[in-house]
């Protein structure tokens, strides 16, 4: 309870430092849209040389699109903005701050801060579903809206799971920046099915850095095709990778000598 | 002129070599290519794609991977945070346009960037059967002219939305943007060939083919005649007129910059 009045607060400070710099806010949530409509038009060109990819039409593809869009607005909304955070404050020691209060450190580390330029691409994502849908005349029945909502939910808490794992690298390493612009180079296989890219490509993107997991999967909930086993595989991995990062942050910040000890 | 480069050359150098851990980033931004290089042959597994076969694509993105690099421009983001910073001011003190130092950077690190990229992407190129490349004098010449031309309208478009700092803080937004654009617009993603007729009508005339596809469309033979002719001169039409832009914005900007504390 008193975890959800701190997220709320840390919500609210972060809404009023983002008013105070509304200039700035136009310009990052214009600049999410632009990027959609890039991810869009890089799937899109394909479809107007072939009826399918990786054996998804134009509309599922779209789905997938619409997903990673999503996700990438939830990683500018949350996950960029704290992980950077983090590496800065390891960086020059103020991290003694974060881990005095008494507060979980994970949570306060991870949660802290928001940039709320990130729902113009979580808006441009859910424009993109809603396209595809109406274009396709699909409605998802509720038991796939169903299964959809806990492959997306699994999804979001793998993303943070690695984002979490990349930060923890920081307390040794200091400057994971190339980690995680590898980590977004590699996003970009997101916004296409995983089935498209040859067999060792879609092993790694599955099992090693599980993409697949996703967009691929939980737009196949969408359209009601994914075998009930692979949403229990879905949360499994959530659940594992959410255990092993959270574990490996506590060994990390063990390891922490702060700058000036 | 020269001598002056020379030495501009030789700072960046030390400089380029100091900072080589930059080089794995940009090694990423390659990551995109490969990307839709897979994904484009995955299409062209079963047959030829809009006249292109698998080897084609190869040959396309390798080709578009040694322009990309060629053609790489960041000066936007250092002028920003010289504006920004107030650091231009002693750059004006000298008594060398802070172009040039940008520029004779530029091509330094041009230098080390082939050191990786060219035999890659010759070993792929050899390694790939069926690969069909135009390689008379005359075409090598178009191509390396070409290059120049993309470069010029690269850097200048970059140097000019860099500029924009001197009337906005947002200009990191606008250089991520037009970065975006030209991704697409330029042919890193797609050969413009492969797009929608209607598209290639209307891109023909704007200044984003010409930092990639054309060199490209050139080296593999595909442009020639009066087309070639009419691609160079809307190349050259286009340089000019960044070339101009840049001068002219520079000059009306330095008369009203003020930076912080002057």
């Amino acid at each position: 309870m008193r975890y959800f009045r701190l997220l709320a607060l840390f919500l609210k400070s972060n809404l009023l430092m983002e008013l105070e710099y509304r200039a700035n806010f136009v310009a990052q949530a214009t600049l999410g849209v632009v990027w959609a409509g890039i991810a869009f038009i890089s799937v899109a060109v394909f479809f107007t040389q072939t009826e399918a990819l990786g054996g998804w039409t134009y509309e599922q593809a779209l789905i997938i699109v619409a997903l990673s869009t999503i996700i990438e607005g939830a990683i500018q909304l949350m996950l960029q903005p704290n992980v950077a955070r983090i590496v800065q404050m390891v960086r020059e020691g103020t991290m003694d701050f974060v881990l005095t209060k008494p507060v979980n450190s994970q949570f306060l580390a991870t949660l802290r801060y928001a940039r709320y330029s990130g729902l113009a691409d979580i808006a441009a994502g859910v424009g993109i579903m809603l396209f595809a849908l109406g274009r396709a005349g699909y409605a998802p029945g509720a038991a796939a809206i169903a299964q959809f909502a806990l492959m997306f939910a699994a999804a979001l808490v793998i993303v943070y799971s690695i984002w979490l794992l990349m930060a923890a690298l920081s307390f040794w390493f200091v400057k994971i920046d190339n980690l995680t612009e590898l980590f977004r180079a590699l996003f970009d296989t997101a916004r296409f099915p995983v089935s498209t890219f040859p067999g060792l490509v879609r092993i790694l993107l599955t099992f090693v850095l599980p993409i697949a997991f996703m967009t691929t999967f939980p737009a196949q909930a969408v359209l009601g095709r994914l075998d009930a086993a692979m949403t229990i595989v879905a949360v499994m991995l959530a659940g594992l990778l959410f255990a092993f990062s959270a574990w490996f942050w506590r060994r990390a910040v063990l390891s922490y000598s702060s700058a000036s000890s | 002129m020269w001598k002056k480069y020379l030495a501009l050359g030789k700072a960046a150098w030390a400089l380029t070599v100091e900072y080589r851990a930059q080089i794995v980033i940009w090694m990423m931004s390659s990551i995109l290519m490969v990307i839709m290089l897979m994904v484009w042959l995955s299409i062209s597994r079963d047959g030829d794609v809009n006249g292109y076969s698998s080897a084609d694509f190869v040959t396309y993105f390798m080709i578009g991977w040694i322009v990309r690099n060629l053609t790489a421009v960041w000066s936007s983001w250092e002028l920003d945070f010289a504006i920004r910073e107030g650091r231009l001011s002693p750059m004006l003190l000298r008594p060398i346009h802070p172009i040039h130092s940008e520029i004779a950077t530029n091509w330094v690190e041009k230098l080390l960037r082939m050191i990786i990229v060219l035999p890659i992407a010759v070993t792929v190129l050899l390694a790939t059967p069926g690969v069909r490349l135009t390689l008379t004098p005359l075409n090598l010449f178009a191509f390396v002219l070409s290059v120049a031309g993309a470069w010029l309208i690269a850097f200048m478009s970059d140097y000019l939305i860099g500029m924009l700092a001197f009337w906005t803080t947002q200009t990191s937004a606008f250089i991520h943007g037009f970065y975006g654009v030209r991704l697409v617009l330029s042919g890193i993603i797609a050969p413009i060939a492969m797009f929608p007729q209607a598209a290639q009508d209307i891109l023909r005339w704007l200044p984003f083919p010409y930092m990639l596809n054309f060199s490209v469309d050139i080296a593999m033979g595909r442009t020639s005649g009066e087309h070639l002719l009419l691609g160079f001169a809307i190349q050259f039409a286009w340089a000019v007129l960044f070339v101009a832009a840049v001068w002219i914005v520079w000059k009306i900007a330095i008369r009203s910059y003020s930076a912080v504390g002057a």
